[in-house]
């Protein structure tokens, strides 16, 4: 980095367009978001400053904590769900194998479907009467183990789960794979030497060296369930009776069905509090390597 | 004794031989389990959206006896998809080309230039990969609204543009910082100015982190949901996944139209997969791992 002739002019007039949009449509709204959040309003009328009414508010709605569990829910199914899946199918992947990139394309496929169609096509699949899976346990003699899968309070939490784990194995595969190719082959090759068998090298050399991976695998898993939206939007909308609502669905019906534009904004804070906290485990656990 | 050891040594290449061809063969079945549950759910969609409602019915598993076309001119007419498709592409395209040249200048002065403000500069525009979008939609959508740019044909591309600014200046400041010292340096000799250097050095060279980061938007913006929920009611504005859920919401037992309409939107992201998918792997992994 040097300076080439200190041309102040060129530099503010190179950045401010990014700047202007950035500011504007990105950090604005954010702000904003705090000053609604004390106010009381239904997004026309005038405001009230309500103080930390919202908030209060907030916390003792039974549906909020009932969102936040759900939300809880959504982040343990995706860490325990995608990142073992990812890293088992990563480990039989890393070999030669013939057909090896066809499985990979396969796998990485879901990840850049759209949302709502991925949405969208699991509600066909676990449709209640024309639906795969039920086509599926009707065909094989299973008729009494046919569901209404979405439409189950017990179950349309799993059902969900099963499909935003579905969408994103892929994703955390790819990772793994890279950072298995990552691994110099004179490791590898001394390990077979002092006669190491797979197992063991897979458990005791290769999962070691991968291990950061993993956990930033953890970590961004956690962040992008925290953020689920559109998925559970589309297909259950938080229902039946409020069994998949998630923290942003929640603040989404309470502020545009309801017209609380200030409480949903209140609720908004908390989601990106919520985020602030994570990055900062994350800053904390990794250093500054990840941002 | 010489002989029991000789026939151990015969035996064993034989039996490792062995072993490692049913593991061989574990490895592919599961695999494929793996790739079957990957791909089958879209496969199932698609073989289904070519046979008729009755045979739909009757048989969900086999081809389709004649390949039936109605269900695509249904879900074409009922959800206006030329519109959808129209309005998509315009979107992607014109947020795509604006965030990366946008954000190529502000990362061509953040990355090759020394000034005061540079860090900090930098920094707050990293900040916003902290940013959860929907603790923004509540703001977002009264500024939209004031701004008096509430369902127009380039409401969207702001926020995009906003929200996509951080990845693309993050991916292609630390290119260019890779880029030798001295790069500037002759092309001032030559008499170059500094908007000519952007334009005719830093920019061809950052080909592969272009490619990166257009990939990286274009997926992005032609999957985004939340926004255009929220900010796009006119049904003439609609982008594909915002039309693909409510024409589904709308037909919810033509299941035929819904899998004709969602096998419509598969294909540009798909085939554009299928082209692109090492660039799209590598900018995927680049874009988690530090998005």
């Amino acid at each position: 980095m040097h300076a080439v002739g200190k041309r102040r002019g060129a530099i503010i007039l190179g950045l401010l367009p990014a700047l202007i949009i950035y500011v504007i449509f990105a950090i604005l709204p954010i702000l904003q978001s705090f000053y609604y959040s004390v106010m009381e309003w239904d997004g026309f009328s005038e405001m009230t400053y309500v103080g930390l009414a919202n908030f209060k508010e907030i916390f003792q709605d039974p549906l909020f904590w009932n969102s936040v569990k759900n939300n809880i829910f959504v982040v343990l199914a995706s860490v325990f769900g995608q990142v073992p899946i990812a890293l088992f199918i990563a480990l039989l992947l890393n070999r030669k194998l013939k057909g090896l990139k066809i499985f990979r394309t396969i796998g990485f496929l879901p990840v850049v479907l759209s949302t709502v169609v991925i949405s969208l096509t699991w509600s066909l699949i676990y449709n209640s009467e024309d639906g795969l899976i039920n086509g599926v346990l009707r065909t094989v003699g299973l008729e009494g183990w046919a569901q209404n899968w979405l439409g189950d309070t017990n179950l349309a939490m799993i059902s969900v789960c099963i499909t935003v784990i579905w969408q994103f194995v892929g994703l955390y595969l790819i990772i793994f794979l890279a950072a298995l190719q990552n691994i110099p082959e004179e490791v590898l090759e001394a390990a077979k030497i002092d006669g190491a068998s797979e197992w063991t090298t897979t458990r005791k050399i290769i999962v070691p060296m991968i291990w950061d991976t993993v956990i930033v695998a953890v970590i961004l898993c956690i962040a992008g369930s925290l953020k689920t939206f559109d998925l559970i939007y589309v297909m259950t909308n938080g229902g039946p009776s409020h069994s998949t609502e998630v923290m942003a669905l929640y603040m989404f019906n309470e502020t545009f069905s309801q017209l609380q534009y200030g409480y949903g904004s209140a609720v908004s804070v908390l989601i990106f509090f919520f985020s602030l906290i994570l990055i900062y485990l994350v800053n904390k656990i990794f250093g500054k390597k990840m941002i | 004794m010489e002989t029991v050891v000789q026939s151990e040594l015969k035996k064993t290449p034989q039996k490792t031989k062995k072993k490692r061809s049913v593991k061989r063969l574990l490895i592919y079945a599961v695999l494929t389990i793996f790739a079957v549950v990957n791909a089958y759910p879209i496969l199932w969609m698609v073989i289904n959206s070519f046979k008729s409602e009755k045979e739909f019915q009757v048989d969900q598993f086999g081809w389709p006896d004649t390949f039936v076309l109605d269900n695509y001119v249904n879900a074409w007419n009922t959800a206006n998809f030329g519109v959808l498709f129209k309005n998509s592409i315009f979107v992607c395209l014109a947020a795509t080309i604006s965030t990366v040249l946008i954000g190529a200048i502000a990362s061509y002065f953040l990355s090759r230039f020394t000034f005061k403000m540079n860090k900090v500069v930098y920094t707050f525009f990293i900040f916003g990969m902290l940013i959860p979008i929907h603790a923004t939609l509540v703001p977002m959508f009264i500024l939209i609204r004031n701004l008096g740019l509430l369902n127009t044909p380039i409401t969207l591309i702001f926020p995009y543009i906003a929200f996509h600014l951080p990845i693309t200046i993050f991916i292609l400041t630390s290119f260019m910082k890779a880029f030798p010292k001295d790069i500037e340096e002759s092309a001032v000799m030559d008499g170059c100015g500094i908007f000519r250097i952007f334009w005719s050095i830093i920019l061809p060279m950052s080909r592969p982190a272009l490619a990166t980061v257009i990939i990286l938007n274009f997926i992005y913006n032609w999957n985004e949901f939340s926004f255009a929920l929220v900010l796009i009611n006119d049904p003439a504005l609609q982008t594909l996944p915002l039309g693909l859920a409510s024409f589904a919401g709308q037909f919810t037992t033509n299941y035929g139209a819904q899998m004709a309409g969602l096998t419509m939107s598969l294909i540009p992201i798909v085939a554009f997969y299928l082209l692109l998918e090492k660039e799209i792997v590598k900018g995927m992994t680049a874009g988690a791992v530090k998005g």
